[in-house]
């Protein structure tokens, strides 16, 4: 596990229940905060390269809709794409169904940035 | 291709932005109390006013929310478009330029009551002439497909508005349109220059019978009883001459699925060659005084019936995606659409990632197809 880790946001500019798109290295890194904790993984859903980031975002008219925003997070714990609704475990990047992965990162918060290691 | 700079934000890439893409199935969700509004019949008005509209209450046997996590969320997943200003924000995220919009009230040919049922078309056609056309905006108007005389009636009414590029009606368990009833539907079709675009509609494999009762899953129903009335509807349209009568007729199915081309085309063909004697006892091709349809049945196919492709479920290695993409004859019969809001979105990702697609196939599909098809 590298130790390089880089900082990629600030804590506080990432809500509960959202998702953030960052680039380290030349990758796409999707940051989430569920609950005060933050994951960091692919950016791209396994499935159809959906961007996980947008995970959260307000649907048009969400307020019309059974769920205000797109995608979210389960208990497994797993984020739910925006697009398709595949649950990825945060801790593993898989999807159980499919049993496809995507690389999930290492994160920790330093005097209130968010840092990941790719 | 260009070489895609990173952006974690983009939801297709960015070579998606410069190419047209026309999405043959984008639905718009106006607000009832909206539609009302337009409703022209008294009674019916009265009636939307003050009883809910939808399916009269019976006990499910299978719901498509039993398989989506938030249950009926896959309805909306993406969102809702109520306006025309929503429509074009949502098409934009996904770079689709022009959204080929119906108001996608698809439980219309459920409903028993033709009263009620023919004054939701016309309220929906005026409508996306009020309220869609308008915005610059191309519409699907909608056919009143169990009233073959209300149908033409509204087609005459509302074909050659600026802006109606298609008539959307259903595919599914209903009257087939090979059955000679639908002739002057077809003659008003041809008349206005209008291809019928057909949908899947909340009916399913009927209830009440052992098929339609066997089927518990998603992917049994959504998966493949829509694809099976969609070869069905395609093949009985082909061997009752309808397209031997119209000609110029053209038929979209939507998503119904688009794999079954192949199989389709060459069993059609060997059916047909094998024993074609019963042909003339078609109705139609009787009073036509047809021994044999004037083509080969999969002419008909590449010629007058065109599948989208939503969701396009491509296969792994790209050589297989090219030779499924060949065989299915793509170049002429594939159509771009993304399904936006429902839980099978499909954006064109894989025209862009995949090598699979190049410069002339790409085209075809997102847009050529559709421009001719439609006149845009």
């Amino acid at each position: 596990m590298t130790e390089d880790y880089t900082r990629v946001a600030a804590a506080d500019e990432l809500e509960p229940g959202n998702g953030m798109g960052v680039v380290v290295d030349g990758i796409e890194v999707a940051l989430f905060n569920v609950d005060g904790e933050f994951h960091a993984m692919s950016n791209r859903c396994p499935h159809q390269r959906a961007p996980l980031c947008k995970v959260g975002e307000k649907k048009i008219n969400g307020e019309k809709c059974w769920n205000e925003n797109r995608g979210g997070f389960t208990d497994q714990p797993a984020v739910t794409c925006p697009w398709h609704l595949w649950e990825i475990g945060l801790e593993t990047g898989e999807h159980e169904a499919s049993g496809k992965k995507i690389g999930v990162f290492d994160v920790k918060v330093e005097d209130g940035d968010v840092l990941v290691a790719i | 291709m260009a070489s895609q700079d990173v952006d974690p934000q983009r939801e297709v890439p960015a070579d998606a932005f410069d190419e047209r893409i026309i999405d043959l199935d984008f639905h718009m969700n106006p607000p009832e109390e909206t539609l009302i509004q337009y409703v022209e019949d008294d009674v019916a008005r009265e009636k939307f006013e003050n009883v809910e509209y939808g399916m009269a209450h019976r006990k499910a046997k299978w719901d498509a929310a039993w398989a989506i996590p938030g249950g009926n969320e896959g309805l909306f997943t993406q969102g809702r478009a109520e306006v025309a200003s929503d429509v074009k924000l949502a098409a934009e995220k996904f770079a689709i330029d022009d959204p080929i919009v119906n108001v996608g009230i698809n439980n219309a040919p459920t409903q028993h009551n033709p009263v009620q049922k023919n004054a939701i078309a016309q309220a929906a056609n005026d409508f996306a002439l009020d309220r869609i056309v308008p915005e610059d905006l191309h519409c699907l108007m909608m056919v009143p497909q169990w009233d073959v005389d209300y149908a033409v009636e509204e087609i005459h009414r509302v074909a050659d508005e600026d802006g109606i590029v298609g008539a959307y009606g259903w595919f599914g368990p209903f009257d087939l349109f090979g059955d000679t009833k639908f002739d002057p539907l077809f003659e008003a079709l041809v008349e206005h220059d209008l291809p019928l675009v057909l949908h899947g509609s909340l009916s399913f494999w009927p209830q009440d019978t052992p098929y339609g009762d066997g089927m518990l899953t998603w992917t049994e129903i959504l998966g493949f009883d829509w694809p099976i009335h969609a070869m069905l509807t395609t093949v009985n349209a082909i061997m009752s001459g309808v397209f031997d009568k119209f000609p110029e007729l053209d038929i979209v199915i939507e998503e119904g699925g688009h794999w079954w081309v192949p199989f389709v085309k060459y069993r059609m063909d060997e059916f047909y060659e094998m024993h074609p004697g019963d042909i003339k006892m078609h109705p139609r091709l009787h009073e036509m005084g047809q021994e044999r349809l004037q083509r080969t049945p999969s002419e008909y196919l590449r010629e007058n019936v065109y599948v989208t492709t939503q969701p396009m479920a491509p296969p792994e290695r790209s050589t297989d995606f090219e030779a499924m993409l060949d065989l299915s004859m793509a170049e002429d019969m594939f159509l771009y659409s993304s399904d936006w809001p429902h839980q099978t979105l499909d954006p064109a990702t894989w025209a862009f990632t995949n090598r699979a697609f190049d410069e002339d196939l790409r085209a075809a599909v997102l847009h050529e197809n559709a421009e001719e098809l439609f006149g845009i």
